[in-house]
């Protein structure tokens, strides 16, 4: 994960929140928001390619590979969290972090398992305050300690 | 955490390598969620594993990520160790959901792991996936899991009683074991309970903890609900309604005929809790044996007005119509051509089964649909016990248990398939999911087992009268009989 830290940011306005690690690491990646509660099972985002399945969801249709994924608590299946798991570790599909303003202890579990970081409980809203495309940046050392989030915005 | 002298023993390795192992892993998760200590556990509700002995061939990697729901690679550093073995010596009994085949009829035709539809397509369950279940399986019997594969092992397997923890990755189990058992269970993660099955124990967190499992709010159900609910699809969308009403709280539930509700009733509704709801409690007042009083259903903590809402009829149709319309079937209303009907998510319990044979009985389904009945183990052979099977089989339908049709690689199903259903789980899940095209329909058994002889769905009398507008409603009842004598129309 260090090295994706290496990327160089796009310029931008930064914002930096704090919140509670859940899941230890750091990533560093583009963010893609959920509006709506959002489930890793794979019925919902596809084991095999990263894609959101779910009619009505946002971003219907487009993968979170590589992505900083954002939503507001979990919805769905328990399988949510071996199918995260599934996604980062075996289909190599899945995303780089999630934060959550309150996150489910499955998404928890496997958010450990997968080895990335996870964040809720922040000081500011993530789900207004960070908009998809923005760059996120998540220092995560402990979990159940704090964890900050860089959120530089996306260039006009 | 605060661990017992056993727990610490385990944490040590002083109960061998899996046991170790297992512990680290809950160890970490039990800090994440600031968990103070650790429970003993009565059940643990788990998934068996497609034990790959090449996961990361590429070929096979492929199929894996057709098939792996995610679980699998979890097992393999248990299964590479030589003492595992699941803590059912003291006290924990295991075992998993279903999965995708029945394993005595692998290959057998017009089931969901391998079955044809003329003029759509056919699908076959893979040959290696299949063999890697089976490993699963068999590793899995040997470390002391009991093969159920089944959503509701709390029926008929392990009865947990109030007191008691358990930890169920299903989710309509730990409701169950909540609301109406009156024991205590998260919807746990499946990374979880595949470690907490070798340790017996796990962190105490969440819906463990009695703040945890407090109403916030009341729904109370109305008069003409209770009075009417008839069909299976009816209580999956009054759980769907209640869990909407509370906006993903625990709440307090009034006024439910608790004297109609069957198991499988009562399992339908419950099954709301997803995906409905986040946390697996329902304080269905006069069922939940924590909760006497609804003093007792808000922990000792209710606000002098809480906030209270009413499901009415208008909600259940209101319900049954978006259900209907997140991935709608084509085709006229009232002859809508349906491909698959299935009855059984979560696991249909034993009146579920008979409710389909009495419907079925000497009838056929017509060719090129297929009727499917999914149900647990203990239920399957009574089912056959008892003659439900026969008159199911006869019919042309299909009655099978160990499976889910959700959990094979319904992706890659022949496309276009019209799937019509009691489940509330499988139809919120699977809209979008599935091989392109799939469409849905959400009804009643009875509406189903016509459809299944039909060819085509067509919405009951029943349905016809409830849909109307309220006052439109009411005034038919003056120049129209009732529908059915049996149950008043209007309280």
């Amino acid at each position: 994960m260090a090295q994706t830290l290496t990327v160089e940011a796009p310029k931008g306005e930064k914002v930096v929140l704090t919140g509670i690690a859940r899941s230890k690491g750091k990533a560093a990646g583009e963010a893609m928001v959920f509006s709506h509660r959002f489930g890793w099972a794979f019925n919902h985002v596809g084991n095999e390619d990263g894609k959101i399945l779910t009619a009505g969801w946002d971003h219907h249709g487009e993968s979170v590979e590589g992505k900083i994924v954002v939503y507001p608590t979990v919805t769905g299946s328990t399988s949510g969290a071996i199918s995260l798991y599934y996604k980062v570790k075996q289909s190599k599909h899945g995303p780089k972090a999630i934060i959550c303003r309150e996150i489910f202890p499955f998404d928890i579990s496997g958010a450990i398992a997968a080895e990335i970081p996870a964040v809720d409980k922040c000081d500011q809203d993530p789900i207004t305050t960070i908009k998809t495309g923005d760059w996120v940046e998540i220092d995560a050392p402990k979990a159940g300690q704090k964890a900050t989030v860089t959120i530089t915005r996306k260039a006009e | 955490m605060k661990l017992t002298k056993f727990q610490q023993e385990m944490l040590d390795g002083k109960h061998g390598e899996a046991k170790k192992f297992c512990m680290d892993k809950l160890t970490d998760f039990g800090e994440a969620v600031e968990a103070k200590e650790m429970v003993d556990l009565s059940l643990v509700l788990c998934g068996c594993p497609i034990y790959s002995k090449n996961p990361r061939d590429p070929k096979t990697l492929e199929k894996l990520n057709a098939y792996d729901i995610g679980h699998s690679r979890l097992y393999d550093p248990i299964f590479a160790m030589k003492d595992a073995h699941v803590a059912d010596e003291t006290g924990t009994v295991c075992g998993g959901d279903p999965y995708f085949v029945q394993f005595d009829k692998v290959n057998e035709t017009g089931y969901p792991w391998n079955f044809e539809i003329p003029g759509k397509g056919s699908f076959k369950v893979d040959n290696e996936m299949f063999q890697g279940l089976k490993a699963g399986y068999d590793k899995q019997m040997e470390h002391g899991w009991l093969p159920w594969s089944s959503c509701n092992p709390y029926l008929n397997t392990r009865i947990p009683k109030m007191g008691e923890y358990c930890a169920s990755s299903e989710s309509s189990a730990a409701c169950y074991i909540n609301t109406v058992l009156g024991a205590r269970s998260n919807r746990e993660s499946p990374v979880n309970t595949t470690y907490a099955a070798y340790t017996g124990c796990m962190p105490k967190y969440g819906t463990h903890l009695d703040e945890n499992r407090a109403a916030k709010c009341i729904v109370e159900i109305d008069d003409e609900v209770r009075d009417n609910l008839k069909g299976m699809a009816d209580w999956g969308a009054l759980g769907a309604c209640i869990a909407n009403k509370a906006e993903n709280r625990i709440m307090a539930v009034l006024n439910l005929p608790i004297t109609k509700m069957s198991a499988g009733a009562t399992k339908n509704l419950i099954s709301c809790a997803s995906p409905g709801m986040n946390d697996p409690m329902l304080h269905l007042m006069g069922i939940t044996p924590e909760s006497p009083t609804l003093e007792a259903a808000f922990k000792g903590k209710m606000p002098k007005n809480p906030e209270r809402f009413k499901v009415t009829m208008e909600d259940i149709t209101e319900m049954y119509r978006y259900l209907n319309s997140l991935a709608p079937a084509p085709g006229p209303d009232g002859a809508k051509p349906v491909d698959v009907v299935i009855i059984g998510c979560p696991h249909a319990t034993l009146d579920e089964v008979r409710e389909v044979a009495r419907l079925v009985k000497g009838r056929k389904v017509k060719p090129g649909v297929l009727l499917w009945v999914q149900t647990d183990t203990p239920t399957y052979f009574m089912a056959h016990h008892y003659g439900d099977a026969k008159i199911i089989e006869d019919a042309g339908g299909k009655i099978y248990h160990q499976t889910c049709m959700a959990f094979n690689p319904f992706r890659h199903y022949p496309k276009n398939l019209t799937v019509a259903t009691s489940s509330f789980k499988y139809v919120k899940l699977c809209a979008g999911f599935g091989a392109e095209g799939t469409t849905w329909i959400y009804a009643n058994p009875v509406a189903l087992v016509d459809a299944a002889v039909n060819g085509v769905f067509k919405p009951t009398a029943r349905w016809d009268y409830w849909s109307q507008p309220k006052e439109k409603r009411l005034a038919s009842e003056s120049v129209q009989p009732l529908y059915d004598g049996s149950l008043p129309m209007v309280s």
